[in-house]
């Protein structure tokens, strides 16, 4: 009934030939805008917890090119600082883009020599809003990052997307991660952050990489680990985790059987 | 160009790869309340932060009611990262204003302060569905309902949010006295209004997937703003 | 060439530049500049403002929508009225929307379509009236603010603007209504009536108007026309605003609730609640 929602039909869906948008004149919308649309080699699952001497990340180190299992030694976890580790899924190339980035950031607070360092929190802030600035330009950086840190005896973990989303949480799992991860490190941490153990938090990361591995086509079970504790970071070399098939052979529908 | 509406929106890497255009918005949700009265104000909004359409929850506690450095309580719902990037640019004026003026903005002030921020992205509008609640120049509690471009309207008590139009009615019943009787604005005390606010969100959180895990009631009085909390169905 | 070097010219997010340009968005100076929008880096603006606001996008952006206004003349001055529902998509969001909007205490807008724009726009109107009048030590015609205002939301035509308003006054010429919309028209009558209730508040004031109405029946009628339109539209409802524009500005007669009108002009008492089990 509103007389007015016919309003947007005036120019309707064609690209208006005789340009008379106004804003036109600035030059950010006339020009056709060059963006991440679509993300290339990617990245899957980021899991993050918090226990008791710091955070644990871990992430599988497959850099997949549509279906195909292109890049099987793609390193997602990445330091910055002593005290702040981050995990990336989504592009890649994005992702190598945020590294030099905030090493970019790091390296200018080092110049003032003014004994300052940028902690977890801070490099969270700079990069949820680096992030909400690309995608109000409408060229995301096709991410999603899982930021952990331990300074000063506090524990830092933070979940930031594409789109400037973010949260705080003890657990954090990006991708498919969020579902299939995330109750199980719910189950496992919530409540229970301030008690567990290192070989604890292990046991649970390897487990929900496991799990993934399974379910998910786009992981590997080569994975890496990174802790942040009193004493910095420390990222694992890449290792495979072993697997267990042969349940398949029981369950129809899962293996080779087709009947 | 083709539409800027994808075949999906919750991003997931696999989503992503299969090639959908870019959507800037999410839908993080939450509820957000306000009753206002004669001398106090009572802001409540869950805790919950949700994903978007994928029925995830991605936290149980992230707050998205705020207090504002003029003593005025700003919440938002819809998508977070929008309403928290209002939240910053308010308070950034709210600190500018008072370097310039040495005192700090009235609630009535930072309403319109609001509603000119919201509408500066009229083309590019910040997905929040905003309330504000303060006390205004004579001292009595007020709530502004806002729409995500700037239209607003001081209120006794308006909800908004993903629970916002199953709290809305209840409000009307209980605050404003919209019976059949006819409008009977009864006096209410802030334990009353407090009860009122605390079932509003027990039950909103019984029918909307989105509210739930926690309550925050931010309660303004002329001595400044106490936080509480309650706990709410975590599922 | 220039975009292919802008394009290298920085390799982290926020250059400089960018951050002064937006720290100095707050200057005093640019207090009398029209006002300035963040646009979206789209190619067709246009269809981002239709593809966001409609009612199938994921995260639709909810504008709140108002309904029935009216304004007429009559020999003394000039009856605006409307009703106060706002509504998003089938939802009220509230009923008790200010749709008569005091631009100064010469000059009323109404309000129909998007009601941010609306206020927003009026706002600014009254601002710049405000300058004129600094400026030129006179109050400007309403003429002249109708036209401001007009050529105000020209420059933003097609792009999502919805705002079907109308300017009244009273200035040297007399009483005035100018109707302004956010296609660009704009036009001086004697009877306007705006919104989704428009067609039933035409109705009820071509059938009783007469320019020698004396004002007590020109409220009565504006009060009828406004009524009628919330009986048969779902988009208005809630209380019936009137003002009344006289040579010395406007005064606000009242507000009534649609539902008390509505036994009044049936000429029934309204119906106690406790007894009233059949319905006729």
């Amino acid at each position: 009934m509103d007389r007015f929602s016919g309003n947007f039909d005036r120019f309707s869906d064609l690209f208006n030939p005789y340009d008379s948008n106004p804003t036109n004149a600035n030059h950010a919308i006339g020009d056709f805008t060059k963006c991440t649309r679509k993300p290339l080699v990617m990245g899957s699952t980021v899991l993050g917890l918090e226990y008791q001497d710091g955070v644990m990340i871990a992430a599988d180190t497959l850099g997949s090119w549509g279906q195909l299992a292109r890049y099987r030694n793609e390193s997602r976890i990445y330091p910055v600082g002593n005290f702040t580790v981050l995990g990336a899924a989504g592009d890649m190339s994005d992702f190598q883009h945020t590294k030099h980035m905030l090493d970019s950031l790091m390296i200018k607070e080092y110049y003032t020599n003014d004994d300052h360092v940028l902690s977890t929190p801070h490099i969270y802030e700079y990069l949820s809003r680096v992030l909400y600035h690309r995608r109000s330009k409408l060229d995301p950086l096709w991410n999603t990052y899982v930021v952990g840190g331990y300074n000063n005896g506090e524990r830092f973990l933070g979940y930031v997307d594409l789109l400037g989303t973010t949260y705080q949480s003890s657990i954090v799992a990006t991708g498919l991660g969020a579902y299939f991860a995330q109750p199980i490190l719910r189950n496992a941490v919530e409540g229970r952050e301030g008690i567990l153990t290192e070989a604890e938090a292990i046991e649970i990361l390897n487990t929900c990489m496991k799990i993934l591995f399974y379910r998910e086509c786009k992981t590997l079970n080569r994975i890496q680990r990174a802790k942040v504790t009193a004493d910095g970071v420390e990222i694992s070399e890449p290792y495979a985790l072993p697997t267990e098939w042969s349940f398949g052979e029981g369950i129809r529908g899962f293996g080779t059987q087709t009947q | 160009m083709d539409s800027f509406l994808p075949v999906q929106v919750s991003w997931t890497p696999q989503t992503a790869a299969s090639g959908s255009d870019f959507y800037p918005y999410t839908n993080n949700a939450g509820t957000v309340a306000g009753i206002s009265g004669g001398d106090f104000c009572v802001m409540a909004a869950d805790t919950r932060q949700s994903f978007g359409v994928g029925y995830l929850i991605n936290t149980r506690y992230q707050p998205k009611m705020f207090k504002l450095s003029n003593g005025s309580v700003l919440g938002t719902s819809g998508f977070y990262a929008d309403g928290l990037t209002l939240i910053k640019r308010i308070n950034q004026r709210l600190e500018w204003y008072k370097h310039a003026h040495d005192k700090e903005m009235s609630t009535p002030a930072l309403a319109q302060l609001l509603s000119i921020t919201l509408y500066s992205k009229r083309f590019f509008p910040y997905y929040a569905r905003v309330l504000l609640g303060g006390l205004d120049l004579e001292g009595h509690g007020v709530v502004y309902g806002y729409d995500s471009i700037g239209s607003y309207e001081p209120c006794l008590a308006r909800a908004t949010g993903s629970g916002g139009s199953l709290i809305q009615p209840f409000l009307d019943n209980q605050i404003y006295r919209k019976t059949p009787l006819g409008i009977l604005q009864a006096p209410h005390t802030l334990d009353q209004v407090k009860a009122v606010m605390r079932d509003s969100f027990t039950s909103a959180t019984e029918r909307d997937i989105q509210t739930g895990d926690y309550l925050e009631l931010f309660i303004i009085t002329a001595q400044g703003v106490d936080v509480e909390k309650y706990d709410l169905r975590k599922d | 060439m220039n975009s292919i070097l802008n394009e290298f010219k920085s390799t982290s997010a926020l250059c400089e530049e960018e951050l002064h340009d937006s720290l100095y968005d707050w200057d005093t100076a640019n207090g009398f500049a029209l006002p300035t929008f963040e646009f979206p880096a789209v190619h067709n603006l246009n269809r981002f403002m239709k593809d966001i606001t409609s009612a199938s996008a994921p995260c639709q952006i909810e504008i709140q929508h108002g309904t029935t206004t009216l304004a007429f003349k009559f020999k003394s001055g000039v009856i605006v009225a409307a009703d106060s529902r706002a509504s998003q998509g089938n939802y009220v969001s509230t009923s008790s929307v200010k749709k008569i909007i005091e631009i100064n205490p010469f000059l009323l807008g109404t309000m129909a379509g998007g009601a941010a724009d609306c206020t927003f726009w009026q706002r600014e109107l009254g601002r710049q009236c405000r300058l004129y009048e600094l400026r030129n030590k006179e109050r400007i015609s309403v003429a002249a603010a109708s036209k401001l205002l007009a050529n105000m939301i020209y420059r933003y035509k097609g792009m999502g603007l919805s705002m079907g308003t109308m300017v009244t006054g009273w200035d040297k010429t007399g009483p005035k209504i100018f109707y302004v919309d956010s296609d660009g028209t704009r036009v001086d009558g004697e009877l306007f009536s705006v919104g989704s209730g428009s067609p039933f508040a035409y109705g009820i004031i071509d059938n009783g108007f007469d320019f020698d109405l004396d004002v007590p029946s020109a409220i009565d009628l504006g009060k009828r026309a406004i009524y009628h339109a919330t009986h048969r539209d779902g988009a208005s409802g809630g209380t019936v605003n009137l003002y009344h524009v006289k040579p010395d500005g406007w005064a606000r007669i009242g507000r009534w609730d649609v539902e008390d009108l509505h036994w009044e002009f049936q000429d029934q008492p309204k119906p106690s609640p406790i007894n009233s089990s059949v319905i006729g």
